[in-house]
């Protein structure tokens, strides 16, 4: 029961921050920092598909009815929930995931982390910026967008964790 | 029976998948050409209610910018009361008279939310049809033209800016001789520049020749600035000019604009309306 609280307030906390904070800055460049592909990485590692697509779905939304963006977070997310489960069995130990851990880089290791975490923001974020332009003849200006966004948001990412770790070794 | 069901056991992530990203692409692809269902966007209650908290308490970090410029603008104004000037001959100045009538009132709003990075881009307005704002007015601020309604609540609306794929605003590039007119676009790049197209290779443009709006369709008055030519370049196999313009308004920064209301426009469209449809 705890795991589920942590989590409501999770999605609470990363929807909120992404709408009302990360959707306001502009940094030019074509840079759009997005930090709600963590929320679905860090969710448990028993949880199924089916629900894990619904819970992005519902981010998802939740965003896209902020940012004006009408169902690209929504796609891009589900997306990213569909692929998790793939690319974790890819990367995952021989005997399978230890159910009391978590996704973290943490307790799974950083290099786990950067590897697992790099490849489905990378997707989560390429097929964000092709929906979004829908061109092909410019894949160049797709990529540089997919580059600088997905890499500032995987720094983001690493320092939102190490708060998440701080405040785990205060309790 | 039993093969379709051990089909879909089999599939039935992949199913729930693709009907999860069929809803969100239908949603995409059908809010872009025309808005349906309000209660998706910023236009909700619940959104809007966020997102004004959210204005208390960044509205004031470009203040002092926008006070000076709000200052310039009421100068300028103020220079072109006909109280503040010399009468050379009495008689001549007159503001209600017979000649001239009011053709456009404007409605002034905030920004209350807005996004430039986007490949579409849309802003927040706090006003509303309460205000009398509809569907189709034009948009725009102190330095330049910022876009169209695309959507009215009672409080809100929602404008499509010059920063969106197919504003299609009519625009004229200013020569010395003559105007040539086109079409303004953006191209998702850079929210400093936009695109002018269809227009004919038979003039030379001048670089930082000034970019303004026709007033054909009777969304905005004639001569708000767009920008200034930046750039030309021939568009290879065709007849065309690809000119890219820098735009007159900082879209960053944007926080007061005003919206349009043209008040001979139901004349217009009733009279353009009686044009026979063969022709």
């Amino acid at each position: 029961m705890n795991v589920v609280y942590k989590h409501i307030i999770r999605f609470v906390v990363f929807a909120f921050l992404q709408a009302l904070v990360f959707n306001q800055l502009n940094i030019g460049f074509g840079i759009h920092l997005m930090i709600q592909p963590l929320f679905i990485m860090l969710l448990p590692f028993e949880l199924t598909v089916i629900p894990m697509m619904g819970i992005a779905f519902l981010m998802g939304l939740v965003i896209d009815i902020f940012s004006n963006t009408y169902g690209l977070n929504t796609s891009s997310l589900v997306l990213m929930a569909y692929l998790r489960p793939i690319v974790f069995k890819f990367y995952g130990p021989r005997e399978g995931y230890d159910p009391l851990k978590e996704p973290t880089s943490q307790d799974m290791g950083s290099n786990w982390f950067t590897v697992v975490y790099s490849i489905l923001l990378g997707l989560h974020t390429f097929w964000f910026f092709l929906l979004e332009i829908f061109e092909i003849g410019r894949l160049g200006f797709i990529l540089q967008k997919t580059l600088l966004s997905g890499g500032l948001s995987f720094l983001l990412a690493l320092l939102i964790q190490s708060f998440i770790l701080n405040s785990k070794q205060k309790k | 029976m039993r093969n379709l069901i051990a089909f879909l056991q089999r599939f039935r992530i992949f199913l729930v998948f693709a009907v999860l990203q069929i809803l969100a692409l239908t949603w995409y692809v059908t809010y872009l050409s025309f808005p349906r269902n309000q209660f998706l966007t910023t236009n909700n209650n619940i959104a809007i209610q966020f997102l004004e908290w959210e204005h208390d308490l960044t509205k004031h970090f470009n203040l002092s910018k926008n006070n000076s410029q709000l200052q310039w603008e009421n100068i300028y104004w103020r220079k072109r009361q006909p109280q503040f000037m010399y009468q050379l001959s009495r008689s001549k100045v007159k503001v209600n008279d017979t000649i001239y009538e009011q053709q456009y009132t404007y409605i002034p709003a905030e920004v209350i939310n807005s996004s430039i990075d986007r490949r579409n881009n849309y802003f927040t307005l706090n006003v509303g049809t309460a205000q009398g704002i509809k569907r189709g007015m034009g948009v725009f601020c102190q330095q330049g033209v910022v876009g169209v309604i695309h959507y009215a609540s009672k409080h809100y609306s929602l404008v499509k800016t010059v920063l969106t794929k197919d504003i299609n605003i009519d625009v004229n590039i200013h020569m010395k001789k003559t105007d040539l007119p086109g079409l303004l676009k953006w191209d998702g790049r850079d929210a400093r520049y936009g695109m002018i197209t269809g227009i004919n290779n038979d003039l030379r443009i001048k670089k930082w020749s000034k970019v303004e709006t026709r007033g054909g369709s009777g969304i905005f008055p004639k001569g708000i600035p767009v920008g200034k030519v930046s750039f030309t370049e021939p568009i290879e196999g065709q007849a065309l000019w690809k000119v890219e313009i820098r735009y007159a308004a900082d879209y960053r920064r944007l926080q007061r604009v005003y919206v349009i209301k043209n008040l001979h426009l139901e004349e217009q469209t009733a009279l353009e309306a009686r044009i026979p449809d063969d022709e």
